[in-house]
């Protein structure tokens, strides 16, 4: 580091704050501005579940290798099991996802207490750009009766679900 | 003169040796087990090849079977054209960033940054972009041509990933072909293999038929008589234990004053004699006796017996039968023909029973001979 970064003018260091604050506002401003909320769809009705409250309900803590960040990961969320029981009474027969990046699921299967619906990571809460604002995972990914997944091929880890903007129960 | 004696019975089947079984069922069973093999291998080869094509194409056509970087091109190029649209500034440019969002959370990926360098400048540019969206620091033209770098380096790692991704399709093609080899070879062999312990398995079947055959005709040769083409003295005692619990007859023939026929006629005239004379009892018996010659000069014939009154009639049947044949005997002190002493008994057969059937049919046989021959008698209570 050089003598002129050592005596930078205090306009100069308020000027990187600034752009420092912006940067941060930039990264989060699209959460906010698009993903508030959990659309969650029975019929006619539709619930929003305001992130804020997911955030809140998210009553569990666990540490998981996320094969698309390439490390471990404190993850935050809460059992999708019981939540889909909150919201639809009991676990449908199959859910629907709706994704933010338009990918579009009808999938079986979910009173399986492996699945997990997460809001944070690390700590943070999960944006657009964090593949959230929610995401389902598999706590326990190596313990399916498939054997060990590939954590190197990401094909193998395509039913966690991304970006989700909706789920809609299919009786 | 033709005979209507029956044939000695068959000799129960014997079990083969158990060296002989034993090799018999090994290949037998080393053949059943080289088709088993071929199965197993077909059924292994099969299970193997079909995750692997659904690895790879399973999510064909479907969003996921894109990759991550054509998606995240995508959405920036959807930014671009959101940018340089007519739309009010402020939709363009919650637009773009919501599609350089998705983009950004498709690229962020640790496989991407890892292998290629261009991927983290690629990620930081777009957090600039966003930043300077916030504050509309950029002008929309500018901000859709900052793009292209984050666009270019997509479009490499996609190509990139393409090409990886063919050069493992190919070698899954070569890993088939070579697999498809080695079942093709595999199945082939062990298909000769099963055909030949097949082989093995019928040449050996054939052998022991043959060789149980040829024990069938040994026993048949040892229990009959060379000379008439009757049983012998093993068949008798072979039948009547065949003939266990049943109610039969036995009756005993002795030719009188054979020697003198023999030292008269010659021993081959004396051979004649007795063959004549088993087609002749034979036929007189109708064919209701199975006969046997005991050796010398006497014949036996067991039938079934009811009681002594049809014993009786036979062995009458029998003396009348040879007096109307009229075999001449030119040395009997009788001046007679050939004449028979006959001897009979009933019994239930049994092994225990037949000495003492025997013998009273022989007490029988010896009471004409001391009347004088020429001549029968049944013993009542055997």
């Amino acid at each position: 580091m050089n003598a002129v970064a050592l005596h930078r003018s205090p306009w100069g260091r308020v000027r990187d704050r600034l752009a420092c604050a912006l940067i941060v506002v930039g990264i989060t401003l699209p959460a906010t501005a698009f993903a508030q909320a959990l659309n969650m769809i029975n019929g006619d009705v539709t619930q929003k579940v305001a992130l804020s409250d997911l955030h809140a309900m998210s009553d569990t803590t666990f540490t998981l290798y996320d094969p698309y960040q390439g490390r471990d990961v404190e993850m935050q969320g809460v059992e999708f099991r019981t939540f889909l029981i909150e919201q639809f009474g009991e676990v449908p027969p199959a859910l629907h996802f709706t994704a933010w990046d338009d990918y579009e699921v009808t999938l079986e299967g979910w009173d399986d207490p492996n699945w997990y619906l997460i809001s944070s990571e690390d700590g943070d809460p999960l944006t657009i750009r964090t593949r959230g604002p929610v995401r389902l995972v598999e706590r326990d990914y190596n313990n399916q009766g498939n054997g060990d997944r590939d954590v190197e091929n990401l094909r193998e880890f395509n039913d966690w679900i991304w970006m989700i903007r909706s789920i809609e129960a299919k009786w | 003169m033709t005979s209507k004696t029956r044939p000695v019975a068959q000799p129960t089947v014997r079990p083969r040796p158990l060296a002989r079984q034993h090799r018999y069922f090994t290949w037998l069973s080393l053949s059943l087990m080289s088709f088993l093999a071929l199965m197993v291998l077909i059924v292994y080869e099969s299970r193997w090849v079909y995750p692997e094509i659904q690895g790879y194409f399973s999510q064909t056509g479907s969003l996921t079977g894109q990759q991550l970087s054509t998606r995240a091109r995508v959405y920036l190029q959807n930014a671009q054209s959101e940018l340089l649209s007519d739309q009010a500034e402020q939709d363009a440019l919650d637009a773009a960033t919501l599609d350089i969002d998705l983009a950004y959370g498709l690229t962020d990926v640790h496989i991407y940054r890892r292998e290629y360098t261009c991927a983290e400048p690629s990620l930081k540019e777009l957090d600039r972009l966003a930043a300077l969206f916030v504050t509309r620091g950029i002008d929309r033209v500018a901000a859709a041509m900052a793009l292209f770098a984050p666009i270019q380096c997509l479009t490499y790692i996609e190509m990139n990933q393409l090409d990886r991704r063919g050069a493992a399709i190919n070698d899954f093609s070569e890993s088939t072909r070579q697999h498809s080899q080695v079942l093709t070879y595999s199945s082939l062999l062990i298909f000769v293999m099963g055909l030949a312990f097949w082989w093995l398995h019928e040449r050996q079947l054939k052998r022991t038929d043959r060789a149980t055959q040829e024990t069938f005709e040994w026993i048949k040769r040892a229990m009959r008589d060379p000379l008439t083409g009757i049983g012998n003295r093993s068949a008798l005692h072979h039948d009547v234990l065949a003939q266990q619990h049943q109610s039969l007859g036995l009756i005993l023939v002795d030719i009188d004053f054979f020697k003198q026929y023999n030292d008269a006629y010659g021993h081959p005239q004396g051979d004649t004699l007795l063959r004549q004379l088993a087609t002749l009892i034979g036929e007189t018996l109708n064919d209701e006796a199975q006969l046997y010659r005991l050796g010398g000069d006497e014949f036996a014939a067991l039938l079934h017996c009811p009681n002594t009154d049809t014993l009786k009639r036979y062995c009458r049947q029998l003396i009348e039968g040879l007096r109307e044949a009229g075999f001449a005997h030119p040395a009997h002190p009788d001046q007679k023909g050939v004449t028979l002493s006959v001897g009979g008994s009933c019994f239930v057969a049994d092994e225990a029973t037949f000495p003492n059937a025997y013998e009273a049919a022989d007490k029988a046989l010896y009471r004409v001979k001391a009347m004088g021959r020429d001549g029968w008698q049944v013993t009542e209570d055997a």
